[in-house]
């Protein structure tokens, strides 16, 4: 490689403006949502309404006379089915976060004409793409938190039970197939552009095989096959057994978290392989500005 | 003579677009965008691509930052290889290319600046410096610490301005960035580009008005349907055209009357400058203007055209273009091939 002939100005690569280029995405993404005031109100407030209307359904057949918690126990393994429903919502919503996170990212880069002023600077993607999802973790870690105090609160669930730090463990975990999911859906973006239909419909897709409000293992066999090839399900799952007296799909947590790992292994360098080689793709074609 | 510091060989970009018709299954149609280009750009040179709407200017510099990849050839910029080097490319480039809409909208200025300058790897004090010269040379006001959804588009383009400065590359390519500035703003921003060349900045300059073209830079491609048709400076440019006169010339006049005109002999080329509410302007190219007025005040009497002024003028690019392609610049190259599909003939 030869030289630049003309100097490259200000450009000076090292560490620490590669770590620039990460925490300035970082700061830039907080700094506009804050701006948009109701945004944060809204993504708090919408896990609890979520969670709230089979909550509120389970009590009012219950003061029927029937005993919800008795039936829930027999086919979830706990009877707190307010707690089920409750950590159901909240991870469903970190899942949301997470999976769209680059699709998102991107779609609201287009519309708004930055994507190719950000594409053509010399930093790296991941740098970017890094920053964004720090960004995404964040907001998904804290309105997790905070749906679920607020939820257990309003519901009166009772926070402190079971293995909190095995729950954290899953989450964490959990991400990093997600995060794989998300550049996936980033590629698809770059390719239909306007994906709003799209996404509502997998996400009523991705909720029901989750099993946000029910077990899956009230799904006949081939669909529970389909659920568990989705790694927000044993995601799910691992928080709600670590939690409740729900059982582990592998009957010990150890194989469950090992199934998440082996997800987290294969998804995002997958996800990230099929991205770039969308974005080289539309470099080829039409470019990356339309939309 | 300086170094090359961008070299384009044989570069070519073709676009395949659906055509939408109602119901119909879509149409594949391609475009060739760039066709064959070759170029050398020079260290320290502004240097302009003058071309009308479509002509492929911006498909070139989207080409040469990295945005797209091109379908044949290849090119060179500040050394680096531009399909094996991409990052080192854009490392070296400070870009304007969609005007006001490559901001943050809910940054303010200041925050829109840092930010870019950190994707560049611009050091962080580097960044607060550079900030406060750019807002000193570009006499940004307190507008810089505002949101930039708060901007008059004057202000949006300053601002999107700083942006491609941020980083104090090289290289700058600027892509029609007065097009939507008041002739105030245009001046000054021009005075700017050539500040910035004078402390060494090489700029690569589009636009589709010919006097920006003239006043601004060195050396001048005009480009037409993804060719260059011509390249040299502005004045070698003028001089190539063999014409000694020009005459502008505007009033009602029929298709058939510029036809005829254009066939008279020691006229060169004529072409339609610009149509509006049923006025016509027409810029006639020829070797004397003393020996044509006579024989054209005839033409004009004759077919009764009306006529709202004759003028003798002295040739600029615009007439190079007029010559080259037997079209004024103003006219839309897309809308051409548009009617060349349809058979209507265009006015070629
Ligand atoms: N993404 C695309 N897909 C299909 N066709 C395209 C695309 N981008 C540009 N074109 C076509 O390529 C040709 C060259 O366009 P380009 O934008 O380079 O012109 P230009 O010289 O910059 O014109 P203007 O002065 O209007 O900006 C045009 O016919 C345009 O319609
Ligand atoms: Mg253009």
């Amino acid at each position: 490689m030869a030289g630049p002939i003309a100097g490259l100005g200000y450009y000076e690569k090292s560490a620490r403006t590669s770590f620039g280029v990460f925490s300035s995405v970082l700061k830039a993404r907080f700094r506009i949502v804050s701006r948009y005031k109701g945004a944060l109100l809204m993504e708090l407030f919408m896990p609890i309404v979520f969670a709230a209307l089979p909550i509120l359904l389970g009590v009012s057949i219950a003061s029927g006379g029937v005993d919800v918690g008795q039936n829930w126990k027999d086919t979830t393994g706990t009877a707190d089915f307010k707690a089920y429903m409750l950590i159901g919502s909240s991870t469903f919503m970190v899942v949301m976060l997470m999976t769209w996170l680059v699709g998102f990212w991107l779609r609201r880069e287009m519309v708004s004409g930055t994507l190719e002023s950000v594409w053509v600077s010399p930093a790296k993607k991941y740098l970017i793409i890094g920053g964004v999802t720090g960004y995404a973790l964040i907001r998904a870690f804290v309105a997790f938190v905070l749906s679920f105090v607020l939820g257990s609160f309003v519901f009166g669930i009772n926070l402190f039970q079971g293995n909190m730090l095995m729950a954290a463990m899953f989450i964490l975990v959990g991400l990093l197939p997600l995060w794989g999911i998300s550049f996936m859906f980033g590629a698809l973006i770059l390719r239909i552009k306007e994906a709003d239909s799209i996404i509502n419909l997998l996400q009523w897709v991705l909720s029901f095989f989750m099993g946000v409000f029910f077990p899956i293992t009230v799904l006949p066999g081939f669909l529970r096959l389909i659920a568990q090839s989705f790694p927000p399900t044993w995601m799910t799952n691992g928080v709600r057994a670590a939690l409740l007296d729900v059982s582990f799909f592998f009957e010990t947590w150890y194989l469950d978290l090992a199934m998440i790992l082996v997800f987290a292994a294969v998804f995002p360098l997958m996800g990230y392989g099929i991205f770039i080689a969308t974005e080289r793709r539309m470099k080829k074609t039409q470019g990356m500005g339309m939309y | 003579m300086a170094q090359a510091i961008i070299k384009v060989e044989n570069l070519s970009k073709t676009f395949i677009s659906k055509e939408r018709k109602k119901f119909l299954r879509p149409k594949k149609r391609t475009i060739e965008a760039l066709k064959d280009v070759d170029l050398t750009i020079y260290d320290g040179e502004i240097f302009g691509l003058l071309g009308p709407n479509g002509a492929g200017k911006t498909t070139l510099i989207k080409c040469l930052t990295t945005l797209l990849i091109p379908s044949g050839g290849a090119a060179w910029v500040n050394g680096f290889d531009l399909l094996k080097e991409e990052n080192m490319v854009r490392a070296s480039l400070g870009c304007m290319l969609m005007g006001e809409r490559g901001l943050y909208w809910k940054l303010t200025g200041r925050e829109n600046l840092d930010y870019f300058g950190a994707l560049y790897h611009v050091p962080k004090e580097k960044r607060v410096e550079r900030i406060t010269y750019l807002k000193e040379l570009l006499k940004m006001g307190e507008f810089i610490d505002r949101t930039v959804e708060t901007y008059s588009s004057g202000q949006k383009m300053i601002m999107a301005f700083a942006k491609s400065l941020i980083n104090n590359a090289p290289i700058l390519f600027l892509d029609e960035p007065t097009v939507t500035m008041d002739v105030h703003a245009a001046r000054d921003l021009r005075r700017i580009v050539k500040q910035l060349n004078k402390e060494g900045h090489t700029i690569v300059y589009t636009t589709h008005q010919m006097y920006e073209a003239e006043e601004l830079c060195d050396r001048v491609a005009i480009i037409d349907k993804g060719e260059i048709i011509a390249l040299g400076t502005p004045t070698e440019l003028k001089k190539s055209l063999n014409v000694k006169d020009a005459i502008e010339l505007e009033g009602a006049i029929p298709k058939g009357v510029v036809q005829i005109i254009k066939e008279m002999p020691g006229v060169i080329e004529a072409a339609i400058k610009e149509e509006k509410r049923g006025t016509t302007t027409l810029g006639i190219m020829c070797e004397n203007s003393r020996i044509i007025l006579p024989k054209l005040m005839e033409v004009l009497l004759e077919n009764e055209v009306q006529i709202e002024y004759i003028k003798p003028m002295d040739a600029t690019l615009e007439d190079v273009f007029i010559v080259k392609t037997g079209r004024a610049l103003s006219v839309d190259t897309a809308e051409l091939a548009k009617e060349k599909d349809r058979g209507a003939g265009g006015l070629d």
